[in-house]
């Protein structure tokens, strides 16, 4: 499964930046993240929940490892889950360009493979359901990133 | 109303409804016994992997669970299944047969692969404990597409094996090249068929009581082949086969998946109950269906029939890739079938015909229903359609110029058939049959007067008319025993399976019949190897013709025995008696005779001798193995209407007209077609199994994969002829796979009848309305 597309953010990009590396934050803002906790350089661990159609709640053990590191350009992530219902594997790339305002612009790209009863089950529904899930996310970090910004 | 002899060709009601439609019928589900445990299987998710390393401690340890038996637990029995079907002896034929271990043990080749065998106190505790087992499996890439499967630098699915090619044979008749040279035209095309699965209704069960006191096993499997499920077993397991019984009760459809034998399921559940010393339940699930029950349909054809230019065929030359799945128990059986049926009722003097088999990341494919009949019939049929176009001649008409005529029958086709026999055509009579379809859906009327009339208004209607010819009935033999009791009913057992076939009473009016005894007093007994424990199973249309002849040779043995002993007891010489009413007596004096339950009695004394020469009772076992199948044949035809809008099709007319020789119960007859066309309406336009690249299975649901419900199928017509069989003595042909077997062909026929004009060329089943539309479209442009 592909996922791509663009999202601005309101703010500067070393703020969003910032943002994108904080696991407590992203734990909020990932729609299911029960958990997330750094475990080393680049390297996340979490639990996170899905419902996909019939599959209600689906959990599973992620593990994120960041690469290719530009800050405050551009990074990697390799995504890697695993759960009572399938699993996931796949990488994402994400670029942050600074425009006047300021304004930061996301492009995101992310191939994900997706297997097991979750793939078998849950197939019509599976790209509806991470395109939802991208902008529940992103509208969430925006929200963060101007709650900080309004704090100062 | 209860039927009255004689009971062959009778609508005879069928005998196990009682039971099957009042609840009262044994399914293997439905076995209860004290202390019995629960069986689940932890299975891959990747379709292609290195297992690194499995972890079930947690699952040993989680409260309910008896037992969690890896690869590594399975010791000596940790071998690959048998080839089941040896490839047939055809000159320079290449086949690698690779098997599946119980559990995979260092790889993975398909989603729903079993890895682990979990045993609990109940399914609950058991699915739980899945997640508890931690599997550790690196991804290769998947093979999915069959062309880039055999490329060189295709992921090898066993590695011991150069390439991914598992078979590849050439069967050829005559010369083809000289046909094409002679030519007027060539017809050529690409042709797809792609995969399906069986959906029964009832999944695959086990259930497994080990005695370890007197050293018995009692095995219920959905099985359609008890007898040699048992044999193997036995041979395993290290015990007698007569240690081990194998009862296949009533099964909720078998249509092929079922014949596969020694699953992994199978052969895991009876190792673990004399470990344990507990009866063990296994219950597929449906999901589980989808994934670890054997498939079929995927084949790519690139052929070609030259013919002159007032239709006469010449020759076709075919070469295609079967899909074999991940491994190939099955040896050659589908793709054999396939290059066998495109001959179908025409008289193709040269022929030549190439496969190659190719291991995918996919299930296991065995025969489903047709077993590959259909994609030779859909590549035949359809080269016709577009000859005819091609050459403006009628679709009828075509088809009529190349039957092959009634006198030329036994017709060998000097190609090897699926049962190692060559190919030949025992009877039939084709040209009576088309032209009767063509006139019972009124073919004439409709292209010169309805479909231009309709056309007029609007309406996209089209007609179709699809011949086919059927290898049924093959060897190597069956058998039975009949038996009157002192009761005067007669028990008549059989070794075969029975998935809902009607077996209960087509033997029946059979052993009837011969016996001269009411319909209802005729009990069959089948699947179960303690009742008869000599056979081989429920294929290829084989039920009626093969177990039935066994049942009438049985039954005719008997009557004879019955003559014997009554012209001593009657005084009065065999020609004169006659059986009738459950009685035996004097043709001369009707009132001089005796009940054939009290004959029983006296031939079975409890003083005096049972002579020498003679045995006690009257009872009989014979078999019946004939040298090769019986030729069934047939013609469908079908009006369509398609809106081009939606690309949805109604099917206004399905016609089945039937040469299955002798027919026992044309309400049996009939009800095999209709759920043979049923079959055959899911395979054309809804039912794909749909693989990602990497080897998913994406619509594992019956949300997703989609089965003609009642409403989409409709009421079906069929007529019936009659050419027996000249390889038994009732004339018996096969019957089960007949309404599938040119569905795909005649449906896509019709619809692109109905669209002519628009560009639309159908060379793929299964459509649905969503490719339909894809194909309406690509025309336009």
């Amino acid at each position: 499964m592909i996922l791509s597309g663009t999202f601005t953010f309101e703010g500067p990009r070393a703020r969003v930046w910032d943002i994108l590396q904080d696991p407590d934050v992203l734990a909020k803002a990932l729609p299911g993240t029960k958990t997330l906790t750094k475990v080393g350089d680049d390297r996340y661990q979490g639990v996170m929940k899905v419902s996909v159609g019939p599959m209600s709640a689906a959990e599973f053990n992620i593990t994120v490892e960041l690469k290719d590191k530009v800050e405050p350009e551009k990074f990697s992530m390799v995504i890697d889950g695993k759960g009572g219902v399938g699993f996931t594997k796949g990488t994402a790339t994400i670029v942050l360009d600074e425009q006047p305002g300021p304004i930061t612009v996301m492009t995101y790209t992310s191939d994900v493979q997706i297997g097991g009863k979750i793939a078998a089950v849950g197939q019509r529904l599976l790209e509806s359901v991470g395109k939802m899930m991208t902008k529940q996310a992103l509208e969430a970090l925006n929200r963060e990133l101007k709650a900080r910004l309004g704090s100062g | 109303m209860p039927a009255a002899p004689p009971y062959l060709r009778a609508r005879v009601p069928r005998n196990e409804d009682a039971r099957l439609l009042t609840g009262r019928a044994l399914f293997v589900d439905d076995v209860q016994l004290p202390g019995m445990l629960h069986v689940a299987f932890v299975r891959s998710e990747h379709a292609h992997g290195r297992i690194t390393s499995i972890d079930a401690s947690a699952a040993r340890l989680r409260p309910g669970v008896h037992a969690v038996y890896t690869a590594a637990d399975l010791g000596d029995y940790l071998k690959p299944g048998p080839i089941l079907v040896s490839p047939p002896p055809i000159p320079n034929l290449v086949f690698h047969g690779c098997t599946q271990l119980p559990l995979a043990k260092d790889k993975v080749r398909h989603v729903g692969e079993p890895i682990a065998m979990i045993v609990a106190d109940s399914r609950y505790v058991a699915e739980d404990a899945i997640r508890d087992v931690v599997v550790e499996i690196a991804p290769i890439d998947a093979v999915v597409d069959l062309e880039k499967g055999l490329a060189a630098d295709a992921p090898l699915i066993h590695e011991h094996l150069t390439s991914n090619l598992a078979a590849h044979v050439i069967q050829r008749k005559g010369n083809y090249a000289s046909a094409k040279a002679k030519a007027d035209i060539i017809v050529k095309r690409r042709f797809h068929y792609d995969r399906g699965v069986s959906a029964a209704i009832e999944n695959r069960a086990v259930v497994v009581d080990w005695n370890p006191k007197s050293e018995e096993m009692t095995i219920w499997d959905t099985t359609q082949a008890p007898i040699p499920i048992r044999n193997g077993l036995a041979a395993m397991l290290g015990l007698l086969e007569s240690q081990v019984n194998v009862i296949a009760p009533f099964v909720g459809g078998g249509f092929g998946p079922k014949i596969m034998m020694f699953y992994p399921e199978e052969l895991l559940l009876p190792w673990a109950a004399m470990r344990l010393n507990r009866p063990l339940k296994w219950t597929e699930d449906r999901q589980e269906n989808f994934y670890a029950t054997t498939q079929e349909r995927g084949q790519v054809h690139d052929a070609e029939m030259a013919l002159t230019k007032d239709g006469r065929i010449l020759g076709v030359h075919d070469v295609f890739l079967f899909d074999t799945g991940a491994y190939d128990p099955y040896g050659l059986t589908i793709p054999i079938n396939s290059q066998c049926t495109l001959i179908g009722p025409y008289d193709i003097p040269d022929y030549e015909s190439e496969f190659t088999a190719v291991f995918t990341n996919k299930t296991i494919v065995t025969p489903v229903r047709g077993a590959g009949r259909q994609h030779g019939v859909f590549v035949s049929e359809r080269l016709l359609d577009l000859a005819a176009r091609e050459l403006g001649i009628d679709r009828v008409e075509i088809r009529k110029r190349n039957l092959i005529g009634p006198d030329k029958f036994p017709v060998n086709h000097e190609i090897m058939f699926q049962d190692s026999a060559p190919l030949i055509y025992d009877s039939g009579d084709y040209l009576p049959t088309l032209e009767q379809a063509a006139e019972i859906i009124g073919y004439e009327q409709f292209i010169r007067e309805e479909q231009p009339r309709l056309r007029a208004e609007g309406r996209h209607v089209g007609v179709g008319v699809a011949c086919y010819v059927e290898g049924t009935g093959i060897g190597p033999y069956e058998g039975a025993r009949v038996t009157i009791e002192p009761s005067g009913k007669v028990r008549c057992a059989t070794g075969v399976g029975t998935q809902g076939q009607g077996h209960f009473t087509v033997f029946a009016q059979l052993v009837a019949d011969v016996l001269g005894v009411n319909v209802v007093d005729v009990k069959v007994v089948t699947g179960d190897t303690r009742e008869f424990h000599w056979g081989t199973g429920t294929f290829a249309s084989r039920g009626a013709v093969v177990a039935g002849s066994a049942c009438h040779a049985a039954a005719s043995n008997v009557r004879e025995k019955v003559l014997n002993l009554a012209s001593v007891l009657l005084n009065v010489p065999p020609d004169r008696l006659e059986l009738s009413g459950g009685r035996v007596f004097d043709t001369d004096d009707p009132q001089r005779g005796m009940s054939l339950g009290e004959l029983s009695g006296k031939a079975n004394p409890l003083r005096g001798a049972v002579r020498p020469g003679t045995e006690p009772g009257l009872e009989s076992t014979a078999y019946f193995g004939p040298d090769r199948g019986s030729t069934a044949s047939g013609v469908h035809a079908i009006i369509v209407e398609v809106d081009p809008e939606t690309a949805t099709v109604e099917i206004k007319r399905y016609l089945v007209v039937h040469d299955c020789g002798t027919i026992i119960n044309p309400m049996l007859v009939e009800g095999q077609i209709h759920g043979g066309v049923a079959h055959g309406i899911g395979n054309a336009f809804y039912e794909k199994l749909v693989y990602d690249e990497q080897g998913q299975l994406l619509n594992a649901s019956f949300m997703d994969y989609l089965l003609p419900t009642a409403t989409d199928v409709p009421m079906i017509e069929t007529a019936h002829r009659e050419t027996p069989s000249p390889y038994n003595v009732v004339g018996l042909k096969g019957v089960g796979e007949a309404g599938c077997i040119p569905t795909g062909a005649v449906f896509a026929q019709a619809v692109e009848d109905a669209l002519a004009g628009s560009g639309v060329e159908i060379t793929e089943i299964p459509l649905s309305p969503n490719r339909l539309f894809e194909l309406i479209e690509a025309a336009r442009k």
